[in-house]
C-alpha cells in the first residue's frame, strides 16, 4: 500500500498540476495574511476605543437611578483574531447591541434602559462590486476542493486509459490496498503544498507585532487544519467514486466538475435564497415601529389617569411599575422581532447544508469566531450581561434601607452613590466547548459525507471491470 | 466543404454527455435563480411603490412651504433587468430627500423598506453569475480536445490528407461549438424570459428586449473568448488529459481567484486623505453663513432681539407653534448643513408688523443657503469623486484584466446597473433639486408668508414641479457597454489569430 502511495505521490509531484496549485495556493495565502495584516489592528483599534467611550460613560454614573436608566450604552462585540480564516460576513452583522439614547421622557419619568438590537443595513456608500473576500475558506472550500478533483479525476479512469490498471491488479495486491493506496498519495499530494501555503501564511502574519496569536487560537487553528483535512477527503473520495465508475477520464472530469459548480459555486447562495424567499418573513421596520407605538399607547392607557393623580407613595408605586413594565414590554418586543429574523436565517441555514462546502463554511466560521453562528453566541452574552446588570440595580436598591425600592422612579431608589468599580462590565467572551456543541452537527454530517464517498469509491472499485 | 466539416463536428459535441449534462444544469440554475430573483424584485417593487405613496402623502400633510425640508422624497425604483445582472441596483440607497441646503449624492440616499437585515449574509446570484460560471466552463470542456483530441486519435491527419485549407478546420470547429454553446444560452434565456412575463409586476418594454439583446451578444462574445482559449491551449498541448487539467486551472484562476483577489487586494492600497480638509472646508463655508446669519439679525433692530442667541427659533412671533432643526453633520460623506424653521399655525394681530420682517430674513437666508450649497458643491464633487469613485474605479479596472470583469461591466452597462446608471438616477434628482428651487425663486416662496405661517392660504404641493426618473435610452447603454464589448472582440480576434498560427506551424 505504501509502495502505491509512494508511486502516486512522485507522479503528483512531478507534474503540471501539482506546480500550478503550489503558485496559486502561496499567491492565495499571501494576499490573505497581507491583507488581514492591514485590516485587523484598524479593527482591533476601533473596537477598544468604542469600548473605552461605553466604559467611560458607564463608570462616570455614581446615581443607582441613572445607572439604571441610562444603562450600559452599547455593548460592543469582539473581533475575532482569527478573521483571515473565515470572514463569515462580518461586515454585515451588527457590531454592537443596546441601545444608547432616551426613548422618550415624560416629566419626571424616563424610559429604561432595554436591549435593542440594531440592524447594520450594508454599506450604502459602497459602489464596488460584490466579491467574496479572499479568506482560509474561499481558499479551502472553493480552490482547494477544485484542486483535489483535478488531482483525483484520473486516478482510476486515467489509469485504465494507459492499461496500467491491468497490470497493478495482476499482481496480488487486494483492491483495497490500491484504492487506500491512490487515496493516501493524492491526500498527501495535496497537503504539501497546503501545508506549505498555510505555514508561509501563519509566518507572515505572527511575525507583525499589531497581531499577537494565543495559545487558544492556536488551538483553533489546529481545529482548523483537521477540517480541512476531512474536508479535502470528502473531494478526493468524491473524485475516486466518479473516476472508478466512469471509462474515460474526460468524462469523469466534466461531471466532476459540473457537480463541483453545482454544490460548491451555487448552492450556497441559491438555496438560501430559495428557503428564505420562500418562508414566513419576520415584521418588517415598519410594522415593528408600528407595534412599538401601540404597545406605548395601550400601556399609557391603562396607567394614564393614575400616574400624575398626586405625589403619594402610591402614585409613585403605579410610576415605578409603570416604568417596568413598558421595559418589560419593549425587551421582549425586541427579543421577539430578533428571534423571528434569526429564524428566517437558521431555517436557510439548515437547508444549505445540503452542500458540503457551506457545512465546511459554517465549520469554519464557527472555530474562527466569526460569522452568524458567532454573532448569536455574542447576543447570548449580552442577553446574560442584561440579566445581570439589571440584578445588580436591584440588589443594590435592595442593600440600602433607606431606598423606598421604587425602581424606575428617581425619589423612590437609593440614593447613595454606587462606586463605579461595583457595576458589572461587560466583557465579550468566546467559548471553545461551546462552539463545540455547536459544531456537532455539522462536524457529523461532515464525517457522513466523507463516510458516505469513501464507502461508494471503495465499492465502485471493487466491482469494477477492467 | 466546410459546410460538411461545420455538420460533423455539430453532431460530434451534440450527442454528448457533456452538453446534454451542461444544458441542464445551466436551464436548472437559471429558472430556479428567475425565480427567486423574480420574487425578490417583485418584494422590492411593493416596498417602492408604498415608500413613494407615503412619501407623498406625508408631503401633502404639510402646510407652510419650510416643512419640505422633511418630507420632500423620493425614491429609485428598482430595475427590472437587475434580474439579468443585479449589479449596484440593491447595494446603494433608494431614497433620498431633496432639499436646498444640499446637493443630493449618491452617498446621501438611504434605503427603504429593509426587511431581515441577516439575509444579507446570503449573496445572491443573477442570470450573468450563472453564465459566468457555467457557460465558460462548458466552453472549455468543450474545447480542451478539439485539436489534442484529434491528434491523439491520429484523425486529425486522416482529415488533413484531404485538400482542405487548416483555417476551414478551425473555422468548422469554432462555429459548430458556437452554435452549441447558443443552445443553453438562449434555451435559459426564453425560459426566464417567459417567467417574467407571467409575471404581472414585471412590465418589459420594446428597449427592455433591446437591452436583452445587447447582453446575449456580450454573453456570445464571453463564451467564444472562453472557448478560443480551451482551443488555444487544445493546439498548444499534445494529450488531451493534460489540456483539460490546464483549462481547469486556467478557468479556475480567471473565474474564481483572480477577481476575488485583485478586489480584496485593492484594499491595502492606501487611500488619498482629502477627506478632512475637504470637509473642513465645507464646515467654514457653513460656519461663515452662520455668522452672516447672526450679523444680519444683530443689526436688524426689530429681529434681533426677538431672535434668541441669533436664532430664527420662532422670533417669539405670537402664535409660533413649534421650531424644528434639519442639519446633518457627516464627515465621511463630506455632509454637512444646518437650517432651522417653525411653525405657525395662526399669527396673533400684535405680532403681525414683524411678520414682513421674518419674511424678508427668510428671502435673505434662504438665498444665502443655495449660494453657499452652490460653492460647497465645487468642493465636495471632486472630494467624493477622489474618496469613493476612484477606488472602485481602479478595481472596477484591474477587473478587466480578466474576460469576467469585461463582461459583468458590458452586461451591467446594458441592464443599467452599473455606476453610471444609478449615477443618472442622482442626477436626475439634482436636476430635480434645482428645478425645486427655481420654483421657489420663481414664486417667491422662499419670502413668502406661507414659508412659515398657515394661516394666509397654505403651501400648494400640487403646483411643485413633479419628479420623474426614466432610465437612460437603449443607445446610451449600448455607448456605456462597448469598450468592453469591444475589448472582448479584440481578445477573440487575437487569440484566434494566435490560434491560427499555432495550428499552422504544427506537425501532426
Amino acid at each position: 500500500m505504501w509502495h502505491i502511495a509512494k508511486r502516486e505521490l512522485y507522479d503528483n509531484l512531478n507534474s503540471l498540476r501539482f506546480a500550478l496549485t503550489m503558485v496559486l495556493l502561496l499567491g492565495l495565502m499571501l494576499t490573505n495574511a497581507l491583507v488581514h495584516l492591514q485590516e485587523h489592528p484598524a479593527q482591533i483599534k476601533k473596537y477598544r476605543a468604542s469600548v473605552a467611550v461605553a466604559l467611560n460613560a458607564l463608570r462616570s454614573r455614581t446615581d443607582l437611578y441613572d445607572i439604571a436608566q441610562r444603562g450600559p450604552g452599547l455593548l460592543y462585540k469582539k473581533p475575532s483574531a482569527l478573521g483571515f480564516c473565515a470572514e463569515g460576513g462580518d461586515t454585515l452583522l451588527p457590531d454592537a447591541v443596546g441601545r444608547n439614547d432616551t426613548v422618550w421622557e415624560d416629566g419626571e419619568l424616563k424610559s429604561f434602559w432595554t436591549m435593542k438590537y440594531p440592524s447594520t443595513t450594508p454599506d450604502l456608500k459602497n459602489i464596488r462590486s460584490d466579491i467574496t473576500k479572499v479568506d482560509w475558506a474561499f481558499i479551502i472550500g472553493s480552490v482547494l476542493s477544485l484542486i483535489a478533483l483535478l488531482f483525483t479525476f484520473d486516478s482510476i479512469s486515467g489509469e485504465r486509459e494507459r492499461g496500467t490498471l491491468r497490470l497493478i491488479l495482476a499482481n496480488s495486491i487486494p483492491r483495497h490496498t490500491v484504492l487506500t493506496g491512490k487515496f493516501l498519495g493524492a491526500l498527501i499530494s495535496i497537503t504539501i503544498p497546503f501545508t506549505l501555503a498555510v505555514l508561509m501564511n501563519l509566518l507572515v502574519i505572527s511575525m507583525s507585532s499589531a497581531i499577537r496569536l494565543d495559545a487558544e487560537a492556536w488551538g483553533r487553528l489546529s481545529i482548523i487544519f483537521f477540517l480541512v483535512l476531512v474536508y479535502m477527503c470528502l473531494f478526493l473520495a468524491l473524485g475516486l467514486l466518479v473516476s472508478a465508475r466512469v471509462r474515460q477520464s474526460a468524462v469523469s472530469l466534466v461531471i466532476l466538475l459540473l457537480t463541483w459548480i453545482v454544490f460548491v459555486v451555487f448552492m450556497p447562495s441559491v438555496l438560501p435564497s430559495i428557503v428564505s424567499g420562500f418562508s414566513p418573513a419576520p415584521m418588517t421596520a415598519d410594522e415593528f415601529q408600528e407595534r412599538i407605538v401601540q404597545l406605548d399607547r395601550e400601556l399609557l392607557s391603562k396607567y394614564d389617569n393614575r400616574l400624575w393623580a398626586d405625589e403619594t407613595l402610591k402614585t409613585k408605586q403605579v410610576r415605578s411599575e409603570y416604568v417596568t413594565r413598558d421595559a418589560e414590554i419593549q425587551e421582549r418586543l425586541n427579543e421577539k422581532h430578533l428571534t423571528q429574523q434569526i429564524d428566517q436565517v437558521q431555517r436557510a441555514r439548515t437547508v444549505s447544508r445540503v452542500s458540503p462546502v457551506t457545512i465546511f463554511q459554517h465549520l469554519l466560521e464557527l472555530f474562527a469566531g466569526t460569522g452568524f453562528e458567532r454573532h448569536l453566541q455574542f447576543l447570548e452574552n449580552a442577553q446574560r450581561y442584561a440579566r445581570e446588570y439589571r440584578e445588580f440595580v436591584i440588589d443594590t436598591d435592595n442593600t440600602d434601607p433607606e431606598s423606598l425600592h421604587l425602581i424606575g422612579v428617581r425619589e423612590g431608589m437609593s440614593q447613595k452613590p454606587v462606586s463605579p468599580e461595583a457595576v458589572p462590565i461587560f466583557e465579550d467572551t468566546f467559548s471553545l466547548s461551546r462552539d463545540f456543541n455547536a459544531a456537532a452537527v455539522d462536524l457529523l454530517l461532515l464525517m457522513l459525507f466523507v463516510i458516505v464517498l469513501l464507502s461508494g469509491a471503495y465499492l465502485a472499485f471493487v466491482h469494477v471491470e477492467v | 466543404m466546410l459546410m460538411t466539416l461545420i455538420r460533423r463536428e455539430l453532431l460530434d459535441n451534440l450527442m454528448t454527455f457533456r452538453f446534454a449534462a451542461a444544458v441542464f444544469i445551466t436551464l436548472l440554475l437559471v429558472v430556479a435563480n428567475t425565480v427567486v430573483l423574480l420574487k425578490d424584485y417583485e418584494q422590492r417593487l411593493t416596498a417602492y411603490n408604498t415608500a413613494t405613496q407615503e412619501s407623498y402623502q406625508k408631503l401633502r400633510e404639510e402646510r407652510v412651504y419650510s416643512r419640505y425640508a422633511m418630507d420632500l422624497i423620493v425614491h429609485r425604483p428598482p430595475n427590472p433587468l437587475s434580474i439579468f445582472n443585479l449589479g449596484l441596483d440593491k447595494q446603494v440607497g433608494n431614497e433620498i430627500a431633496v432639499y436646498h441646503a444640499f446637493v443630493p449624492t449618491i452617498w446621501d440616499a438611504v434605503k427603504h423598506g429593509a426587511d431581515n437585515p441577516f439575509l444579507n449574509l446570503f449573496t445572491s446570484i443573477d442570470i450573468v453569475l450563472v453564465f459566468q460560471g457555467v457557460l465558460s466552463l462548458l466552453a472549455l470542456i468543450f474545447a480542451y480536445d478539439a485539436l489534442a483530441g484529434e491528434r491523439e486519435r491520429g484523425t486529425l491527419r486522416l482529415v488533413l490528407t484531404h485538400p482542405i485549407q487548416r483555417g476551414h478546420i478551425l473555422l468548422a470547429k469554432y462555429i459548430s461549438a458556437m452554435l452549441c454553446l447558443l443552445v443553453p444560452l438562449l434555451i435559459s434565456l426564453l425560459l426566464s424570459i417567459i417567467l417574467l412575463t407571467t409575471s404581472t409586476t414585471i412590465s418589459l418594454h420594446a428597449d427592455d428586449f433591446l437591452r436583452i439583446g445587447g447582453i446575449v451578444l456580450t454573453s456570445l462574445l464571453y463564451v467564444s473568448l472562453f472557448y478560443l482559449i480551451g482551443l488555444c491551449i487544445s493546439a498548444m498541448t499534445r494529450r488531451t488529459s493534460t489540456a483539460l487539467m490546464l483549462c481547469m486551472f486556467v478557468w479556475g484562476v480567471l473565474v474564481l481567484v483572480y477577481p476575488n483577489l485583485i478586489l480584496t487586494a485593492v484594499d491595502i492600497v492606501p487611500q488619498p486623505n482629502t477627506q478632512i480638509s475637504a470637509y473642513h472646508q465645507i464646515k467654514q463655508m457653513w460656519e461663515e453663513l452662520n455668522r452672516e446669519k447672526k450679523l444680519f439679525l444683530r443689526n436688524d433692530t426689530v429681529l434681533g432681539p426677538l431672535s434668541r442667541n441669533g436664532e430664527d427659533w420662532g422670533f417669539r412671533l405670537k402664535g409660533g407653534e413649534y421650531s424644528f432643526l434639519r442639519d446633518e453633520d457627516k464627515p465621511s460623506t463630506l455632509l454637512y448643513f444646518y437650517q432651522s424653521g417653525f411653525y405657525a399655525g395662526k399669527i396673533k394681530a400684535e405680532s403681525e408688523p414683524h411678520v414682513p420682517l421674518v419674511q424678508n430674513y427668510y428671502g435673505f437666508h434662504n438665498r444665502e443657503i443655495v449660494s453657499t450649497v452652490n460653492r460647497t458643491w465645487l468642493v465636495r464633487k471632486p472630494a467624493l469623486e477622489a474618496i469613493y469613485v476612484q477606488p472602485a474605479n481602479l478595481g472596477q479596472m484591474l477587473l478587466k484584466f480578466s474576460p469576467v470583469g469585461l463582461y459583468d461591466a458590458a452586461t451591467e452597462a446594458w441592464a443599467g446597473t452599473d455606476l453610471e446608471g444609478i449615477q443618472d438616477f442622482f442626477s436626475t434628482v439634482q436636476r430635480y433639486r434645482r428645478a425645486v428651487v427655481d420654483y421657489f425663486y420663481d414664486k417667491k416662496i422662499f419670502e413668502s408668508r406661507q414659508w412659515f405661517a398657515a394661516d394666509e392660504g397654505t403651501a400648494d404641493w400640487d403646483a411643485l414641479p413633479q419628479f420623474a426618473f426614466h432610465r437612460s435610452d437603449t443607445d446610451i447603454n449600448a455607448k456605456r457597454a462597448l469598450p468592453d464589448m469591444l475589448l472582448l472582440l479584440t481578445m477573440n480576434v487575437i487569440l484566434f489569430t494566435v490560434i491560427m498560427l499555432i495550428f499552422i506551424k504544427s506537425e501532426v
